[in-house]
């Protein structure tokens, strides 16, 4: 069976890619940010992975108000990166992990999970900066993908505890896979910013070393928060944090914090990583 | 979730703006195609009216008021589209939303040195 070989949590703010494309990783506003990505890249480097199961929202790119489905999977043999309004960006596709994304499709409609399924789908940055913060720009990704499409745009979003429990799906996923592949899982998002209302700009450090802090070893605090005390800690779009809970949720109860990385403000934003792997 | 235990300053996108935003936010997301872009630049107006925009809502995006698109039920992820063409820094929109002067946004939400 597949292997389940760590987890990821990493912020996905696209003026990071916008610092990639520019050259800028070695300027003072940028350096200290990338360079905390150094110990994560080797690290996914050393543990070779097969596949990268990223789980992420589209930020009005793949998928408009005309539908907008709660959690969306991509099974796709490709996914292209999407023009979002800069012009194309020069990232590699995407290989699909087809064989997995609709065993993880399977697996969720039986757990009572009904995804929207994506045969043909972009991919914004919301799953390439994540890739290139830990695998760099290469001229082909070393590895395949499964894109978990998670709606934080439009409220309704999913609770933090459904969040949890996709966790704990994918793991059953992964675990009944039948195949050698190392599988890696990356939650994205945050940290805390808002860019909406009289409040934007609003970032809080407090709250995101806390999280950075205790994503590892006291997930509960979090997954027991509701959908409006990661609002007003995080801010309206550092609430998509609830993503990483996928990804917590999906490893063992203990792990250990291989790596952790803050860094404020990136952009407008909190930004951070942490690597964890499973104890045993 | 709605809105039913507001947080200070902190809108969320929920059913009203999703409504009420509905053809501003279409407007904007036409515009991640190249050929759109190009026919925004060609005559800003004349694009709009493409998507039924009332006047006030066409005059907010015409003078750049951000403020103003999010109350209209704009979303930032679709107005940013707007801010790509021109193009506008997303500190500037978020200032314009806090009511300050960028430099001041940049400084006290921020914490730059500017």
């Amino acid at each position: 069976m597949a292997k389940l070989i760590g987890g990821l949590g990493t912020s996905h703010v696209p003026s990071i890619g916008v610092a990639l494309d520019r050259g800028l990783t070695e300027t003072p506003d940028w350096k200290p940010f990338f360079d905390g990505y150094d110990v994560g890249k080797k690290w996914v480097e050393d543990a070779k992975p097969d596949i990268a199961v990223v789980i992420f929202n589209d930020h009005g790119n793949s998928f408009f108000l005309d539908r907008v489905p709660t959690f969306a999977i991509g099974v796709a043999d490709e996914y292209k990166p999407v023009d979002e309004g800069w012009g194309p960006r020069d990232v590699p596709n995407f290989a699909g992990a087809q064989d997995l994304s609709w065993h993880l499709v399977d697996k969720m409609v039986e757990r009572h999970f009904d995804p929207l399924v994506c045969r043909e789908i972009d991919v914004d940055h919301g799953m390439q900066v994540p890739m290139e913060l830990f695998f760099g720009r290469p001229k082909a990704w070393p590895v395949k993908v499964v894109p978990i499409f998670v709606n934080t745009i439009q409220y309704p979003i999913p609770t933090p505890q459904r969040c949890w429990d996709l966790g704990k799906v994918l793991r059953e996923t992964i675990e009944s896979f039948p195949s050698d592949d190392r599988v890696v899982v990356m939650g994205t998002g945050g940290l805390s910013h808002q860019l909406q209302g009289a409040r934007a700009g609003f970032i809080n450090q407090e709250a995101d070393m806390d999280w950075i802090n205790n994503i590892a070893g006291n997930p509960e605090k979090f997954r027991g928060m509701t959908r409006e005390d990661y609002v007003e800690t995080f801010g309206s779009e550092g609430a998509e944090l609830i993503m990483w809970l996928v990804m917590r949720g999906c490893m063992d109860e203990d792990v250990e914090l291989i790596h952790k990385h803050y860094y404020a403000p990136a952009s407008m934003t909190g930004a951070g990583m942490v690597v964890l792997e499973n104890t045993v | 979730m709605s809105n039913s235990a507001p947080i200070v300053d902190t809108p969320l996108y929920d059913r009203a703006g999703s409504i009420k935003g509905y053809n501003l936010n279409k407007m904007a997301m036409a515009l991640s195609q190249a050929e759109n872009r190009t026919a925004f630049k060609a005559d800003e107006e004349a694009y709009l009216d493409r998507f039924g925009l009332a006047d006030d809502v066409k005059k907010a995006v015409m003078t750049r008021d951000w403020k103003e698109m999010v109350r209209m039920g704009g979303n930032l992820f679709f107005i940013l589209k707007i801010s790509a063409i021109d193009p506008t820094p997303i500190t500037a929109i978020g200032a314009a939303q806090a009511g300050m002067e960028h430099n001041e946004f940049l400084r006290t939400r921020l914490g730059k040195a500017v």
